[in-house]
Order: C-alpha cells, then structure tokens, then sequence
C-alpha cells in the first residue's frame, strides 16, 4: 500500500571498530579496542563539544556519533524527524552494570546514572534533546535486523503525515561490539528505500 | 482513506485478579492492590508495592516449569483472551507486546533459575512464540512507561497500513524485581505510603505488575471501542525530568484530538504517577490543551505503576468505565496539588460516557495521547 | 579540610564522568549546578548516593541537597559537620 517512494537521505554503518558514512570510511581503530575507548576515540575524532556525551551508555554514545555524522550529510534534522530503532539486546550493557551493583554481596549500591540508561529509548531521548526532534519515537527488539518489518513501518510513519522525516535502523551494541545500521529516510534523493538496498547496506564489507 | 480501528477484546492479569472485567468492578469498589511488602528479594527495606499472587495461575499452562514468571503470567492472559474470543492464530493476526524490562530479574540475580540468556526480550518473546504456536512474528517494543500505549498505536498503524494483517493482540506487562525497585529508590520516587496522584501531599509512587492485552479489528462489533486519535511526541529536553512546560504531551494530545476530529471528552486517565514533577507536568499541558474542565483520574493508586502494562492496563479500564457508564474516582487524591486546577474525579458516579483520552510519558521523555470513542 | 576537597573533586569528576575536566579545573568555590559545572538532576541523585557509601550520610530531605551540593566547599564543610 505505498504510495510515495522514499529515499535514504544519508546512512552510517559502525561494525567493530570501524565507522563509514555513507559508504566512505570515517574513523576506524584495531578490533581489539575495547569498544569504551574506541567511542570515545570517535568522539574525539568528531570534534564537538558536547560534555554529556560522555556521561551516556555504550548504546547511546554509538547512535549519538552516528546521529552526528548523517546530520552533516543530511541534516540539520527537522522537528518532525521520527526516530525508529531497534536491536536484539535492548540496554542491556546498563542492565547489567545496574544488576552487578545491586547484587555485589560486599558492598551493593544502585547508581542513579547507571539506572536511567536501562531504557532502550533513552538513547532517542538524547538525540532527540540534541536535534531538537519533537517526533514519535519507537523502539523495537529483534533477534536480528529485520527490514521487512522497518522499510513498510518507516513507509506507513511518513505515508500517515505524522513525520517529515525518519531516522531508522539496527543499533546493537554489546560489552564486545558495535553493529549498528542506521539510515535518514525522506522524500529528498538518495538510493531508494526498500528492503533489498537496506539488506545491501548492512552486508556491505569495509572497503 | 485510512481503515478504522477497534478495540473489540480485553483481557488483564493484576494483584486484583485475572479478567478485565473483575478488575474494573474492584475498582469502582475502591479495592487496591498497593500494600506493605517486606520481601528482601525486592528490597532491603519494606515497601508499598501491588503484587500478584503466585496461587493465581498454578496448574493453567502445560510444561509451566518451563517458564518465567512473566512468561507465565503473558501466557495466561494470551490465552484467556484467545480463548474467549475465539481469535485465529493464522499469519493475518499481528501480536504487538510491549516491556520496559522483561525477564530482567534474572540478571546476575544468584538466585536465579533459568539460563541469563533469557533476560533478552527477544528470546522471552520466541518462548511465548513456541507456545502458541502463531504463525507471523511477535513485534516487541521497549519504549519505557509508555511502552503500553505506543503498542496499541503501532499495531493500529499497521493494520490500517499492511495489508498482510487483518486483526491485532496487543499484549504488555512487566513485574517486580528488585532491578526496577532499587533503581526507583535511588531515584527517590518511591512514596512511603500509598501513592496519591495529582495530590498536594503526594510524596512519589507505588510500583505494581500486571500483564493487560487488547484485541483490534477492522471490523467492529456491537460493543466495540474505536481508536480515534494517536499522537505521539518526544519533549526533547531531558532523559529523565518531565518538560517543566508539558511540551511533548500537549503536542501528543493536539494530534490526537485533531485526529479524531476534536471530540467532546468526556473523561481523562492520566499517567498520574504521584512523583512531584510528572504530576505538575501534566497538569500544565492538560491547562495548555484547555483541558483543566475535563473529568480525570489517575488509576497509579490502586495498582501502583505497572511500567509497560500501564498504557494497556489504564486503557482497559477506561473501556470498561465507557462500557458502564461510570466514572471511576482517583483514588488517594484530596487537595488540588498542581499549579493548574483540574476536575478530579472523587466519585464512582453513573452518567452516559461516550469518549475518553489517555495520555502517558516516561523517561527519555516520551509522550502518547490517545482518545477512544464508542462505536 | 583541603585534603577533603581535593578526594570530593576527584570522586565527583570520575562518578559524574566529567572527562574533559581535571582536579585543577575545579575550584572549591565552583557553583556546581546552574551556570557553574552544568549539572542535573541525576548527578544530585549520585552525589546523594556518594555521601551515602563513601560518608555514610544519608540526606532524609533530598530538598536538602541543593545547599549541600552548592560547591565542593558546602559539601566538605556538610561532610565535616556530620562527622561530629
């Protein structure tokens, strides 16, 4: 039932410690980096100034670089930009620093700045204070990235009006590494939005 | 032109029984769930909590040692509701199920019985997946207090949008765990009492657990409820404080009432937490969306704050009230308590209802508003 | 007392991950919310927790907290106090 077609506008692929943008490479380190510092490397690398970013989890340090890199491609990002992620493990890098607190049998303490992180969508809470995104926001938990469910979700969230525009894909972060895929779908030019190209992106090796 | 949706099921599991409309009769009688627990496995303190009790689903699932606790508790309302509406389980029925946080009291828990492994929703979801056995995808979504709401919402999407789907279960819950209980702590949220929404003395919130599921349909039956209105908006200025100006909720409702064509409310469930911030938050974006005249409840007080079941359970209720023609009171309130008036509701009073909205937010600052109409 | 301060600074930029900062970049009398540090809500809730495990003070009013956490001062001279 699509009406219009859509296009990804921009698209940023990290996977272990390498990051492309829009197909080009970015910022890569060695894959033994543990993925804290090679975040922060990223960061770095970016060159902004943005003191909460460090204050954030794995999850949302991944998505907020990515975020940052496809803003200067195709961004700044309007009000009405929707945000629809998804990964296997949810926040489960806070969870589980949460539960090792709590469960320490010397010492157990719950940390007010580890517990907010163990919401998956608190990472579409930082971008979205970042960008000044005043859209839906939804997050869904996989086993795997699955654009036959995302491309006509995404699709039906701009056929119904409610978003201008989306910014959509993978982000599964583990205490091992980063596999994230996400993509500015919109009117705007770009390679088309459906599941075949998405599938392509994702597999794409490193050049 | 989009298709309508309704709401023609429901189904709950709460501390005050299994059966949606069991739940409703307690509470237009006043009966809460929120007690004293003192149970160091949910807190080294005692703590006023709804839980429910384990006796209540013994013997209902076959194999059952082989699941959780919360796989039990979404197995047994899934097939109540299956059951009662005869509801195929071919690949055009859609299951949306919504959770903050899942089986995430086995994390590093000592005492726990099954593999960490099952702390992944996803995993949690293929085991509910197996057991019944349906034929498309279960679609879970994590989307902290709102979870319950947003899923109503996106499975209304799709099936007014894919056309591989022809009806929809949408299914959430979440239960107690000293995880979310010591994170609310250290959040200093939690009341010391009974929580008491929209209250001037309120001192925080109650925490509880259910699971609650909604049956759509394309198709509307006599005493279906239709989805009128959606909007959803993020206030884009804290993870964790509400807007001190209500921003993303008064947008949420101004797409919903526009959506369904600016109806006459007759009621409002609130999200109503009974923290200072959320309740001051919604109070000025309900005075915002010139709302302050607008019956409305909290229902936190008698089931405390069920996380990802809330949205679903709270809207349940709101069907029933319509249903019945009857307001339910928001219990623990007494003193106007916000810097914006509203009409509470203090009485189980019997008038024709037709409409209501409900509204929700949660933490990485999230906004849902929905309004349900009598067919 | 000085000693105090210096422990309360290193303690407060590793908790609250205030990476770009260094002990020296922060003064005794730095306001540490508003205009100051910059800090939020959730850092208050974690400064309360730290006077709990490494103080063994407990804040029964959290209203409290926004004189106590006004600079490392308030807080040395409140840490101080309460071991008396």
């Amino acid at each position: 039932m699509e009406k219009h077609q859509y296009h990804i506008q921009s698209y940023c692929r990290i996977r272990g410690c390498a990051i492309q943008i829009n197909g080009k490479p970015f910022f890569n380190l060695v894959p033994s980096v543990p993925i804290g510092d090679f975040l922060k490397s990223a960061y770095r690398h970016l060159n902004i100034d943005y003191p909460k970013f460090h204050k954030m989890d794995g999850l949302c340090k991944a998505i907020f670089i990515a975020v940052e890199l496809m803003a200067l491609e195709s961004g700044p990002y309007q009000r009405d930009t929707a945000l629809i992620f998804s990964n296997r493990s949810s926040s489960h890098l806070s969870d589980s620093r949460h539960a090792t607190g709590i469960f320490d049998t010397i010492n157990p303490v719950a940390s007010p700045s580890t517990f907010v992180y163990t919401l998956p969508n608190i990472a579409m809470g930082e971008i979205s204070i970042r960008h000044q995104l005043q859209s839906e926001n939804v997050f869904f938990i996989f086993d795997s990235y699955l654009p036959e469910f995302l491309v006509p979700f995404t699709a039906s969230m701009l056929e119904d009006g409610k978003a201008g525009s989306v910014l959509c894909g993978w982000t599964e972060i583990t205490a091992e590494t980063c596999d994230l895929l996400l993509y500015h779908v919109g009117i705007s030019t770009g390679p088309l939005h459906n599941v075949e190209q998405l599938k392509r992106l994702y597999n794409e090796e490193d050049e | 032109m989009k298709d309508d949706v309704f709401i023609v099921g429901d189904e709950a599991i709460t501390p005050l029984g299994l059966g949606s409309q069991l739940n409703f009769r307690h509470v237009v009688d006043g009966h809460t769930a929120v007690t004293e627990i003192s149970d160091l496995q949910l807190a080294d303190q005692p703590i006023y909590a709804a839980r429910i009790d384990e006796a209540h689903w013994v013997g209902n699932i076959k194999d059952e040692h082989r699941y959780t606790r919360l796989e039990k508790l979404f197995i047994l309302v899934l097939a109540s509701l299956i059951a009662e509406y005869e509801i195929p389980l071919d690949e055009r029925t859609l299951v949306v199920l919504a959770t903050t946080k899942g089986n995430v009291s086995l994390l590093h828990n000592p005492l726990r019985t099954f593999a960490e492994e099952r702390v992944h929703i996803s995993t949690m979801t293929n085991e509910i997946q197996r057991y019944f056995g349906f034929k498309s995808q279960i679609i879970p979504l994590s989307n902290a207090c709102i979870s319950g709401s947003l899923a109503i919402s996106v499975a209304r999407r799709l099936l007014q949008y894919d056309t591989r789907y022809k009806r929809a279960i949408v299914i959430g819950g979440d239960e107690l765990s000293k995880f979310i209980v010591s994170g609310f702590h250290a959040f200093q949220a939690l009341a010391d009492g009974h929580c008491r929404p929209f209250d001037r003395d309120r001192k925080g919130l109650n925490l509880g657990e259910a699971v609650a599921a909604v049956y759509l349909s394309k198709i509307p039956t006599n005493d279906a409820v239709w989805i009128a209105g959606v909007g959803s908006h993020n206030d884009a200025n804290h993870i964790s404080g509400p807007s001190r100006t209500g921003e993303g909720l008064y947008q949420s409702i101004q797409e919903a009432m526009q959506e369904a064509g600016e109806p006459a409310l007759d009621f409002i469930s609130a999200h109503g937490t009974a923290t200072s911030y959320n309740d001051e938050m919604e109070a000025i974006a309900l005075q915002r969306s010139g709302l302050s005249t607008t019956p409305l409840h909290s229902l936190k007080a008698y089931y405390g704050h069920t996380l990802g079941a809330s949205g679903l359970l709270e809207t349940i209720l709101g069907i029933h009230s319509l249903k019945n023609n009857r307001l339910i009171p928001s219990r623990g309130f007494m003193h106007q308590g916000t810097s914006q008036r509203l009409n509470m509701i203090t009485k189980s009073t019997q008038l024709p209802l037709n409409s209501f909205l409900k509204t929700a937010s949660g933490f990485g600052g999230c906004n849902i508003a929905t309004i349900f109409q009598k067919v | 007392m000085s000693e105090l301060t210096q422990e309360l600074k290193a303690k407060i930029i590793t908790q609250l991950n205030l990476e770009d900062l260094a002990i020296e970049d922060l003064a005794d009398d730095t306001p540490l919310f508003g205009d100051g540090l910059g800090l939020d809500s959730i850092d208050a809730l974690e400064l309360i927790v730290m006077l709990d495990k490494s103080y063994g003070i407990k804040l029964a009013d959290p209203k409290e907290g926004r004189k106590v956490f006004e600079t490392i001062q308030t807080m040395a001279d409140f840490i101080e106090a309460s071991r008396k």
